[in-house]
């Protein structure tokens, strides 16, 4: 197969600048994966750029890249050498070629609105024993649950406590209720890029008929391409920013105490893309009794947990390596009890990890909400 | 009466600048057809002696009264053409150019369209040069003095040859010692010579020279007049000083690793800058935590090279300052391992690429790949990059880290641009007046540019351009006189009603109302020539020379016609 | 687009210390842009009458365009400022004498900018081109 990567990565509408590059090797020498597995993204990009492709697209390596992003915001001449990867995706797509567990969450979401492949009748169980609003007109916040906040049980935890606390701070926020479909961002970047476009066009006019103000995501991962890809005629937050947003002004009383060393890993979506990076340290800080600590490779060196870009539904070359071993390892070693995420994915990675690891007798993973909600 | 015009148009070629893309035979055979267009000819380069020759001889033989070349821009080669209009009888306000070559072959590529183009460019300037009106120029004394601005080696430098040539110099440094940057380096490239064998030196000379005043902890705060006569209000100077020339060497700063959170400068005392290193290699202490480095690594292009850091160029010195401190860490530290990392290597000039050997021969390790990361492992850091030669991303673990950090221009060049009207170029450095012919020139007349507050370079580029700049300053220094604007606002007293509309508008105070006769006068000293008074005046009295409104109507008749 | 075939006429006053020193920078970096304009050098943005304007405009151009310094960095100080005062009153005096005042065009362009200026040409030729042949040309002669 030889073709114009370049041409075809404009038409899906990809930012990807094939010939700006002289492989320095900052993409690759910063990829979290790049030490673990065989992906290398400079190498990819040189071969997309000569038209030496043949080889690379069939690598199963392809489908190793979290999207992490790292490479696109360090490139030094605006490469955005990920963007290679997800071109190269969408045309294994386009044949077909797709690791079956990733075929089966893309199947998920075309036919019940999730990866998981659960019946869209149960998007709201989790908020059986709650008062959740339904979106309305005229309602100033809806609230947008991810796939997995909505639906892995672990993550229901962390939505419902996000729920109470948005509830005790009295913010008038809805819910689209069953109607709320996946956003697409994985989709987009294991490069399904015809069902990415279908759910933008039938997702979008949902979500502005609400009319909010703005819109709460519970996943970075769901903020990011409603605000990068869906242009939508809202503000898009991230709970955490919400949340320091209450507490700094003064709607959010804390009033328990946790008593606990604690630390954060910073999802890439969230950090690395978004440079989020102190409002979710902001709501730590503020919980009364909480000894925060950090770890050593933290905001723009944050490593990433290895569960965006279609992670979560593919295991990987090298389940031996995972990032999220050493990840829990380090925050492990700071003496922290507890290890804050504002991530579903980050979530489920890191919380594998510690039950593989053996840490569990030491180290919790928890949300940020259900820690903030622990101190309401 | 004048006489009626007798024009001769000159199309250039450019050598195939213009000749490639226009039909200069077509324009040529154009132009003849124009009224009071006596002589049309082409030629290969009107710049060339035989180009100007054309022009002379065409004058005197056919007794033109007017000249028009259509070639470059006339910021470039006006000067050129009015000279040889005048050697032939001409004058040299009666000559206009067409710019068909930056603002038409260069900028089109239709044939057809660049010729069209080319020849309503030309119909315009007969149009105008038909009613050119003689000018005389006149000339005003240039005080005989020169300021500088920046006490680093490019001020020193340049203040030195103006002192030595005989001229007060007024050197104005913000800090409180002379000797800039260069003050802060250990040893210099390629020789390896400390900068203490001639600094000192060279400081000591320039502050008992005696046409030097050296203002210390002071800054330039304004700046009037125009070349031959600019007023400075300096900081400690009584009174404004004032100068004929002006020379700007307010060099760099150096980036600011912060900004490449990446690296963790600022978090691990194991990575440092190259001026960092400086000062330690000067004070012989290489130690980090108390433990002497087993492994040393350098990472070049920190803050160079980076188009997301809107620092998109080469800063020219940081390979070569690489290769000199890998050179001096393996002679202090003889058991350590030094590896360079580099996008590319960058060791150009006078001795560049046998520094370079030298630097590889003495034993650093040259590995390609641009460092992307550093963490900490233990008492040491990791430095996370793939060598790409390899194709392998390597954790190379190193005790002290050396981050090659590039130049950028100073905050305060704002300050300096803005007093002057100075224009810079998009990268925040001072723009010269031509990027390959007027180097050290700027803009504005009487302003010289040496160092790096032009663009970042090495110690023996900067005193170059020291000196050039320094020569540059004396032309109107040693002349004693510069010529005047001629192109002066005049006023045409039958139809000036009085009304004072020019002397409210004018920012420099040209004209005035006559006390006796209640009509305005221009005083052709203080008039700069930028029309602004014509413009206002209700009865169009007053007009701007060369420039006036029968002139301008007719080029764009001729531009809108054609 | 449809142009049909229609090239606008731009007469552009340029600035002698910024937009036409920009406009050289354009052509000595050989950035490409329509050949549609064509420049006439003053040396101040201030000394544009607005005579000028509306007789490029009576002549028969599709547009003008006045090019000067940024805000502050005009080398007779302010000549930038009444520029624009002139060309917005002028542009007030088109709409209401019911002419299309959006065929004049003022931008600061400095001496680094070539490729704005050479982007702006293209802008305002696409514009132009839209918008079809000026109405105001003179259909008599005096």
């Amino acid at each position: 197969m030889l073709m114009d990567i370049q041409q075809h990565a404009r038409e899906i509408g990809l930012g990807l600048d094939l010939f700006s590059c002289i492989q320095c090797g900052k993409c690759t020498g910063g990829c979290p994966v790049s030490l673990t597995t065989a992906l290398n993204v400079r190498s990819l990009v040189y071969g997309a750029l000569i038209g030496d492709i043949a080889g690379p697209v069939h690598r199963e390596e392809l489908w190793d890249c979290t999207c992490c992003f790292t490479c696109v915001e360090r490139c030094p001449k605006d490469v955005r050498p990920a963007e290679v990867i997800i071109a190269l995706r969408s045309l294994l797509v386009e044949e077909g070629k797709v690791p079956s567990t990733i075929g089966n969450a893309l199947m998920g979401i075309f036919r019940q609105g999730n990866p998981l492949g659960y019946a869209r009748e149960d998007r709201t169980a989790w908020m059986d024993g709650l008062e959740v609003q339904p979106a309305q007109e005229g309602c100033e916040t809806l609230l947008f649950t991810c796939c997995s906040s909505a639906y892995d049980i672990r993550a229901q935890a962390a939505t419902k406590a996000l729920v109470r606390v948005l509830q005790a701070a009295g913010v008038d926020f809805g819910h689209l209720g069953t109607e709320e479909t996946c956003c697409g961002n994985e989709v987009r970047r294991v490069g399904e890029m015809g069902l990415f476009e279908m759910l933008v066009e039938e997702g979008k006019p949902l979500l502005e008929e609400v009319g909010a103000a703005r819109m709460v995501t519970t996943s970075p991962h769901c903020m990011n391409t409603f605000r990068h890809e869906y242009k939508l005629g809202m503000d898009v937050l991230h709970y955490t920013q919400v949340l320091a947003r209450l507490l700094d002004e003064g709607r959010l009383n804390l009033t328990g105490r946790v008593e606990k060393v604690v630390t954060y890993h910073d999802p890439c979506f969230l950090g690395k893309q978004n440079g989020i990076f102190d409002e979710p340290r902001e709501v730590l800080k503020a919980i009364p009794g909480v000894k925060f600590v950090e770890m050593d490779r933290i905001r723009e060196r944050s490593l990433c947990c290895e569960g965006g870009g279609g992670r979560m539904w593919f295991e990987g070359t090298n389940t031996e390596g995972r990032l999220a071993f050493q990840r829990v390892q380090e925050a492990a070693d700071t003496g922290a009890e507890i290890l804050a995420v504002a991530c579903p994915f980050c979530m489920a990675m890191l919380d594998d990890a510690v039950k593989v690891k053996g840490l569990s007798e030491r180290l919790k993973v928890m949300d940020i909400a259900e820690l903030v909600a622990m101190a309401l | 009466m004048e006489p009626r015009p007798r024009i001769g148009v000159y199309i250039c070629h450019c050598g195939t600048n213009v000749a490639a893309t226009v039909d200069v035979e077509a324009v040529t055979e154009f132009a003849a057809t124009l009224p009071g267009v006596v002589v049309a000819r082409h030629y290969t380069y009107m710049c060339s002696e035989p180009g100007q020759a054309l022009i002379r001889e065409d004058a005197r033989a056919l007794g033109l009264n007017r000249v028009v070349v259509a070639s470059c821009s006339p910021r470039m080669h006006e000067p050129t053409f009015r000279a040889a209009s005048q050697e032939g009888g001409v004058n040299p306000y009666q000559f206009e150019m067409a710019n068909i070559r930056e603002q038409c072959s260069w900028v089109h590529h239709d044939r057809h369209e660049a010729t069209e183009k080319a020849k309503a460019l030309v119909y315009a300037a007969v149009m105008k040069a038909i009613r050119l009106e003689p000018l005389e120029e006149r000339e005003a004394p240039v005080t005989p003095a020169a300021l500088v601005i920046g006490g680093g080696v490019a001020g020193m430098m340049a203040a030195l040859d103006i002192a030595e040539a005989g001229f007060p110099v007024y050197l104005v440094e913000k800090s409180d010692h002379l000797g800039g940057r260069v003050a802060e380096l250990n040893r210099t490239f390629p020789d390896l010579e400390p900068v203490s064998e001639w600094l000192p030196a060279l400081v000591d000379q320039v502050q008992r020279h005696p046409n030097i005043t050296v203002y210390l902890n002071s800054r330039v705060t304004n700046i009037t007049g125009f070349v031959g006569n600019f007023e400075a209000t300096v900081e400690g100077a009584k009174e404004p000083l004032k100068v004929g020339a002006i020379v700007i060497a307010t060099g760099y700063d150096v980036f600011d690793p912060r900004r490449k959170p990446e690296f963790g400068y600022g978090i691990y005392p194991q990575v440092v800058t190259t001026l960092e290193l400086e000062h330690r290699l000067a004070a012989g202490d290489l130690t980090v935590n108390g433990k002497t480095p087993k492994d040393v690594v350098f990472i070049k292009c920190v803050g160079s090279r980076d188009q997301q850091l809107g620092r998109p160029y080469c800063s020219r010195v940081c390979c070569m300052i690489s290769a000199k401190q890998a050179q001096l860490v393996r002679q202090a530290l003889p058991d350590a391992r030094v590896t360079v990392f580099y996008m590319d290597v960058r060791t150009f000039g006078k001795r560049g690429e046998e520094f370079y050997d030298e630097a590889r021969r003495a034993g650093v390790r040259y590995r390609r790949g641009n460092v992307s990361e550093i963490y900490r492992r233990g008492d040491r850091v990791v430095v996370r990059v793939e060598d790409t030669l390899l194709g392998r991303t390597i954790e190379h673990e190193a005790d002290l880290v050396v981050l090659a950090v590039g130049m950028e221009p100073r905050p305060e060049a704002a300050d300096i641009a803005a007093l002057l009207k100075l224009p810079r170029s998009a990268d925040g450095f001072f723009l010269e007046a031509h990027p390959k012919l007027r180097p050290v020139d700027t803009a504005v007349d009487g302003v010289f540019l040496a160092g790096c507050c032009q663009s970042p370079k090495d110690i023996p580029d900067t005193i170059a351009q020291a000196k050039a700049a320094a020569a540059s300053a004396l032309i109107p220094l040693m002349r004693g006189v510069v010529p005047m604007e001629a192109a002066t606002a005049i006023v045409d007293p039958e139809l000036c009603a009085g009304c004072g509309m020019c002397v409210e508008i004018c920012p420099y105070g040209a004209p005035g109302l006559d006390p006796l006769w209640g009509v305005s006068r221009v005083n052709a000293v203080l008039c700069k020539g930028c029309g602004a008074c014509a413009v206002t005046c209700p009865s169009k009295a007053i007009r701007l020379q060369h420039f006036t409104p029968d002139q301008i109507l007719a080029q764009v008749e001729a531009l809108v016609g054609w | 687009m449809s142009d049909n075939g229609f090239e606008p006429k731009i007469v552009a006053f340029l600035c002698n210390w910024c937009t036409y020193t920009g406009a050289d920078l354009a052509g000595t970096s050989r950035i490409q842009y329509p050949p549609n304009v064509r420049i006439i050098r003053l040396m101040c943005s201030g000394s544009v009458d607005p005579t000028y304007v509306l007789k490029a405009l009576l002549d028969g151009a599709d547009g003008v365009l006045i090019g000067g310094c940024h805000p502050g960095d005009c080398h007779y100080q302010s000549g930038n400022y009444k520029a624009r005062r002139r060309i917005i009153a002028l542009k007030e005096i088109l709409k209401q004498a019911g002419l299309d005042e959006d065929r004049v065009w003022l931008r600061w362009i400095s001496a680094s900018e070539g490729q704005r200026f050479a982007d702006t040409v293209t802008q305002m030729v696409q514009y132009l081109k839209e918008k079809g042949p000026n109405p105001m040309k003179r259909e008599w002669a005096v």
